[in-house]
């Protein structure tokens, strides 16, 4: 029995936890959970579950910070987690968020890993050479002293990663670790976790996307509405026994039926696209058929120095590209590497030299009311770039502000159809805020190509919601991109969400734009 | 070297010597202060002239502002004038000689040394060492001094983010101002949810506002920057 008390590392007992201290729909409703000790353990479920909320409720963060505990208790290693002051608690659990810009409360790595070790009340004497060595353990001693703000979203994991790996709590819990965070700095991440873990650190980790972590997963917990548990001990040797109940979840990444066929077509024309020469492609395709095409483009970060000479750091240098008409192109690249500033050269929302012609037409003669009259942008957070409190308004403004002298009844009406075709009509009446992700993706979608836009930029379009939302948004623009020769263009670090989607496939790295063959993408598997 | 005069006993020495100022209408003094912080500057710090020039042309143009209006428009007047242009030679003799010319320079120049002191503080002084200064000499709480700074480094991804928000609001064909009253509600909005998960994130890492801690850097008062204070707040008070 003892044995069994001590191997229990987190316990939560009948927790019930609501935001809204009047509201009815609890969050957490009458979970129950115990975790293990030494173990990776692998939370999924689909968005809006509970997972995040879990997390910080397990950490003790809620109710100090928000939100009511209505009942039940959460044990840390046999201890009560209201018990104990932040300090305590941090030895025993911390927790590391899915946000990588909003983990750092100073300027540099080591700065910040001296503040976590000030507040272990650490003396000052041991802190420079704690510093120091768990740096060289993780290998990271090259990030410790430059800005944090310079850092790309898995470089800032992996600095988070290297505080908690100091402050040395038994437990560390990953909130959506890899949400910002591109292919290979996710699979880096992996091995800096396996290695703490073979250090002796439990890992609880929170992700929807499970392919990461089946290699490395000692178990994986499925949780429903409600933080309800549905299925436990799942793990990589008895996976296919829970294979459809995971991918009816849309928690396994499987190819789509639409795939299959272009990869079809892929085959057939194999001998072509493995003799592939870069150049000729590019210079094969018609202008009348590009939407948007880059000559000799480079881009530069923005100067914001005092020095005029610090003409600022090259992001793209002469870079070529070609996004044709009515197809789906996708961008991908490490995260910070300058593609959604691409985009917003092309909006004309920053300095580049070079040509940029929208539909044929050079960029630098185009008046910029003109062009987002045929260019429409949705970013990582759609909700930042509402309007209005109603869906069915949202669009109708939009509508409005091209179109000043359409009739009202034409403009509602306009309004249901272009919700129907995105399966919203139902929620007409809905604040925009009440949506869920994917949802409000949708509508931000719907309302920048409510003037007739021709071309449609993504940033990120799989930020911040699970799988399940992410292919509802990509196949209705899809659609809308087979319907009626919409082109887009998306920016992702997802290679498979590109591979599934994209009809052709660029890579922004260390400056340079590549288009990619078949046999780049595949070399990998 | 300015910059590792202690912040807090350089924020007392300019609050002391903005309070004499305050108190007494004294053009030289001014003028002297002005000139001694600018001098200052130059000698002993990092700051590039080119830097301290920019911040000053404003500071400048106000002071010449408030001179043309102290001259001109003050109340106790006797001579009337409609616009500055069309003002006689004998009209300006006279101003130049009256009560008027000194309230003028009077006003002007406190200006400037304001500015000067104002400047000398901010253009010398890391955010940081000041912000740890006030903690350890002046007894702020930790919570507030670790709060300002996380909010200092904060900064830039509010630029960003506002800069996002307003892209996508010209794309819709609107307007893009940023003190639009949407625009602001939208940054005030992200602006509680970043606090609010920064400060879960510095709670998990252990810090409580309450708790003992240790300290990696504690800034040092040592006999010097109280010398400096001391000296400088004295010559002020000495001239004045």
């Amino acid at each position: 029995m003892m044995t069994e008390e001590k191997s229990c590392m987190l316990e939560l007992r009948d927790v019930v936890f609501r935001y809204n201290p009047h509201g009815k729909r609890n969050i957490l409703d009458h979970l129950s959970l115990s975790i293990s000790d030494k173990r990776i353990t692998v939370i999924t479920g689909r968005s809006g579950c509970g997972k995040s909320t879990l997390a910080a409720v397990s950490a003790g963060l809620y109710p100090e910070n928000g939100g009511i505990l209505e009942g039940g208790g959460i044990l840390l290693y046999g201890r009560p987690v209201a018990d104990m002051n932040p300090q305590e608690r941090a030895k025993y659990l911390t927790v590391m968020f899915q946000n990588p810009d909003l983990q750092f409360c100073m300027r540099t790595l080591r700065k910040e890993m001296e503040f976590c070790l000030e507040n272990l009340c650490i003396p000052a004497s041991e802190m420079d050479q704690m510093i120091q060595e768990a740096a060289e353990n993780l290998g990271i001693t090259e990030l410790l002293d430059k800005p944090l703000s310079v850092l790309s979203g898995g470089e800032k994991q992996k600095a988070n990663l290297a505080c908690l790996f100091l402050i040395k709590s038994n437990c560390i819990f990953l909130d959506e670790p890899f949400a910002n965070v591109d292919e290979s700095s996710a699979l880096d991440l992996i091995k800096q976790i396996e290695m703490m873990h073979d250090a002796g650190f439990s890992f609880v980790v929170i992700d929807h996307r499970l392919d990461y972590w089946l290699p490395v997963a000692d178990e994986i917990i499925v949780l429903g509405s409600g933080g309800q548990v549905l299925r436990r001990d799942i793990d990589k040797k008895n996976l296919e026994a829970h294979h459809d109940f995971l991918h009816d979840m849309g928690l396994l990444f499987n190819v789509s039926k639409r795939k299959d066929l272009k990869r079809q077509i892929g085959t057939e024309s194999a001998g072509k696209t493995l003799n592939f020469d870069e150049n000729a492609l590019t210079e094969d395709v018609d202008t009348r058929d590009c939407a948007v095409r880059f000559s000799k483009v480079t881009i530069r970060t923005e100067n914001t120095k005092w020095n005029r000479k610090d003409t600022g750091e090259i992001l793209l240098e002469e870079a070529d590209a070609v996004f044709e008409k009515g197809k789906m192109t996708a961008i991908l690249g490490p995260s910070g590497s300058g593609k959604t500033t691409a985009l917003l050269s092309i909006l004309k929302q920053h300095s580049f030299s070079g040509i940029v012609e929208v539909e044929g037409e050079n960029l630098s003669h185009c008046r910029r009311k003109e062009l987002y009259k045929k260019i429409g942008i949705v970013f990582q957070n759609p909700a930042n770039q509402f309007i209005s409190q109603n869906v069915q308004e949202e669009i109708e403004l939009s509508i409005r502000q091209w179109n000043r002298n359409i009739a009202k009844e034409q403009c509602s009406k306009k309004a249901i159809e272009l919700l129907a075709e995105f399966g919203l009509d139902s929620y007409r009446r809905y604040s925009p805020y009440m949506l869920s992700q994917g949802q409000q993706r949708r509508l931000a979608v719907l309302s920048v190509l409510a003037g007739g836009q021709r071309i449609l930029l993504l940033d990120e379009p799989t930020y911040g919601q699970d799988h399940l939302s992410t292919v509802a948004i990509m196949d209705s623009v899809a659609d809308k991109v087979e319907r009626e020769e919409l082109t887009v263009i998306f920016i992702t670090h997802d290679r498979k969400l590109a591979l599934e989607y994209a009809d052709c496939i660029y890579k922004l790295e260390n400056r340079k734009l590549i288009k990619m063959t078949d046999a780049h993408l595949y070399v990998r598997y | 070297m300015l910059e590792k005069w202690n912040p807090s006993v350089k924020m007392i020495t300019v609050f002391l010597c903005v309070f004499i100022l305050t108190v007494r209408n004294n053009t030289k003094l001014n003028i002297i202060v002005f000139i001694s912080f600018v001098i200052g500057m130059l000698l002993f710090s990092d700051v590039k002239p080119g830097k301290i020039f920019a911040f000053l042309l404003p500071a400048f143009i106000a002071a010449f502002g408030l001179f043309i209006m102290g001259l001109f428009y003050s109340r106790n007047s006797d001579i009337s004038i409609r616009t500055i242009f069309d003002i006689s030679k004998e009209q300006l003799e006279a101003l130049t000689t009256s009560g008027n010319m000194v309230t003028a320079l009077q006003l002007a120049t406190r200006l400037l040394a304001y500015a000067g002191m104002g400047i000398l503080f901010s253009l010398t002084t890391d955010g940081e060492y000041f912000v740890r200064s006030l903690m350890h000499q002046l007894r702020l709480p930790p919570k507030f001094a670790y709060g300002i700074l996380a909010a200092f480094y904060l900064l830039p991804m509010m630029r960003n983010e506002l800069r996002t928000v307003q892209t996508a609001f010209r794309v819709r064909n609107m307007s893009g101002f940023s003190l639009r009253p949407k625009i602001l509600f939208t940054m005030l909005v992200n602006s509680v949810r970043w606090s609010e998960s920064v400060a879960m994130a510095m709670e998990s890492k252990g810090f409580s506002g309450e708790a003992e801690r240790t300290y990696h850097d504690i800034p040092k008062l040592r006999g010097m920057d109280l010398a400096l204070a001391v000296v400088s707040v004295g010559v002020v008070a000495f001239i004045a």
